[in-house]
């Protein structure tokens, strides 16, 4: 049913990205092999390659995963289908974050995989000190807010390149905007994963958490809303 | 038990000041084969799509199957079956995928009957839609609300691309195979010789006002063409007759209701009554649309 059709619409970037994540590590491990750069920079390497992977792989699962059925003009055989509008909604979303979720496990398993082979204490980097359980969790609350993003605003924009160009705008964007508030009336705003004002870290997480999922219920009204 | 399949009760839909449907009142009985006539852009696809809560209506209310279509459209859209004017489907997906797709949609969904519309309509299911013509895109529309076991069917403008022997099969399996099953079949369209072939009931529309509904045979049977000769002879229309062609001494009257009285009164007013004859579907809907304007 829609499952299947929003898994057969996403299965060859899912595909793609979910090798890549396999392999970035030991391939760099085999490439680094003889010297001293897994042992130094390891951890660090993993971090950002983890990091960079899943944030490509949620603005490409937000803007291809999304309901396409307006642009496509396919909204009229969708939704005269028995199901509410809110169901196609959050089934096209949960397929993606399934996927993005997927990719994350794999990409961190063969990282700590890669890095326990060479090391007993695979997380640790003589130069960079331990990666942190909060390192990764802050790296999937922004894949999420990233997603979630893309994901509404490609719904919103009814095209996929114009959600992601108007979701890489705000990710990318934001952050400069941010530090030109702070340099201008010395005003710090939050950005995911950042913590919030002086909220502890887990309560901030949860408020992105939620801000991210309000997205895609934004994406929800709106859908349920438009005529058609 | 509601005897109607879909009623409407001054049905609005504006889009922007501008009225799409101006009020109309449907009555759809069940099991009927109802034919939605009416001009591009008469207001049919709206309804269409207010029936099955596609857009919302403006003001006015409509059922189906007695449920409300604002309140109740998931219990309406179990039972009903349709297929688009815009006949746009997943390209990438093959027939025999959007069968599959869509299977899961419907607990009366028959593979026997998709096996059968497949053969009968020859489709070619192993291939992807966007690679179809035009007439095999429509004809995967109609065998995918054919297979679903639907009580009702709402086709808007089913045979657009469809060839005519293809056009025959669809007007023979709605006819034989839906009524056997008493559903009741909604079709829109502006080809009025498919609507007159299989249609018990048939509605008019244009500029979005529901300008006649009935049974057909008695549609047919309440409109005349009188042809009289004679001299000054009246050449007005009214509500009783719809047009009037002057040729000469000629006058062709298109006349609705008691056709008879009124050609008594041209023979008293010294006219010789040369015909009353019956009018097509298309006739009556000619006239019908023109005087509206």
């Amino acid at each position: 049913m829609y499952f299947w059709k929003c898994w057969r619409d996403t299965r060859s970037f899912f595909v793609v990205f979910l090798i890549i994540a396999a392999i970035v590590m030991p391939v760099a491990a085999v490439v680094g092999l003889g010297t001293h750069l897994v042992e130094d920079f390891g951890t660090s390497a993993f971090t950002d390659t983890f990091d960079l992977i899943l944030t490509v792989v949620a603005l490409g699962l937000g803007a291809i995963g999304a309901i396409h059925e307006f642009a496509d003009k396919t909204a009229q055989f969708l939704f005269t289908k028995p199901r509410s509008r809110a169901y196609f909604v959050w089934v096209g979303w949960a397929v993606g974050f399934a996927e993005l979720l997927a990719i994350a496990i794999v990409n961190f398993l063969a990282g700590w995989a890669t890095l326990s082979h060479y090391s007993k204490n695979p997380f640790h980097s003589t130069l960079n000190g331990s990666m942190r359980a909060q390192n990764i969790l802050n790296a999937l609350i922004f894949c999420l807010w990233a997603y979630c993003l893309t994901y509404a605003l490609t719904v919103l924009r009814r095209n996929g390149l114009k959600g992601l160009g108007a979701s890489m705008g705000i990710l990318f964007g934001f952050p400069l905007f941010a530090v030109a508030i702070r340099w201008r009336w010395h005003i710090d705003l939050p950005f995911p994963p950042d913590p919030i004002g002086s909220l502890p870290l887990a309560m901030s997480s949860i408020i992105w958490i939620l801000v991210a999922m309000f997205f895609v219920l934004a994406a929800q009204l709106v859908v349920e809303r438009t005529e058609i | 038990m509601n005897e109607l399949a879909i009623a409407s009760n001054d049905l609005v839909k504006t889009y922007g000041g501008i009225r799409a449907v101006g009020g109309i009142n449907l009555t759809v009985p069940r099991g009927a084969i109802y034919g939605f006539l009416g001009r591009n852009g008469a207001g049919k696809t709206t309804t269409v799509k207010m029936l099955l809560g596609l857009t919302r209506p403006t003001a006015g209310a409509a059922h189906v199957f007695g449920m409300d279509v604002s309140a109740e459209r998931m219990s309406i859209l179990r039972r009903t079956a349709f297929v688009s004017e815009k006949k746009t489907l997943y390209p990438l997906l093959t027939a025999s995928e959007l069968v599959r797709f869509s299977r899961g949609f419907y607990p009366m969904w028959s593979d026997s009957a998709v096996e059968k519309y497949a053969r009968l309509l020859e489709i070619p299911m192993k291939q992807r839609f966007e690679k179809l013509s035009n007439g095999n895109q429509t004809k995967v529309w109609l065998l995918l609300a054919l297979s679903q076991g639907a009580d009702l069917l709402i086709l808007d403008e089913p045979t657009t691309a469809l060839d005519p022997v293809s056009v025959d099969q669809l007007l023979h399996v709605l006819a034989e195979d839906g009524q056997d099953r008493g559903c009741t079949i909604f079709f829109s369209s502006h080809q009025l010789e498919e609507v007159e072939r299989i249609a018990e009931y048939a509605g008019v529309i244009d500029r979005g006002k529901l300008l006649m509904e009935s049974r057909l045979d008695d549609i047919k049977s309440e409109f005349r063409l009188i042809t009289a000769a004679g001299n000054s002879l009246p050449a007005q229309t009214s509500t009783q007759v719809l047009s009037v062609a002057v040729e000469g001494n000629f006058y062709r009257y298109v006349v609705t209701q008691d056709a008879e009285s009124f050609a008594a009164g041209l023979s008293q007013n010294g006219a010789s009554i040369t015909n009353i004859a019956p009018l097509s579907l298309r006739e009556i809907f000619l006239q019908l649309v023109r005087k509206e304007q």
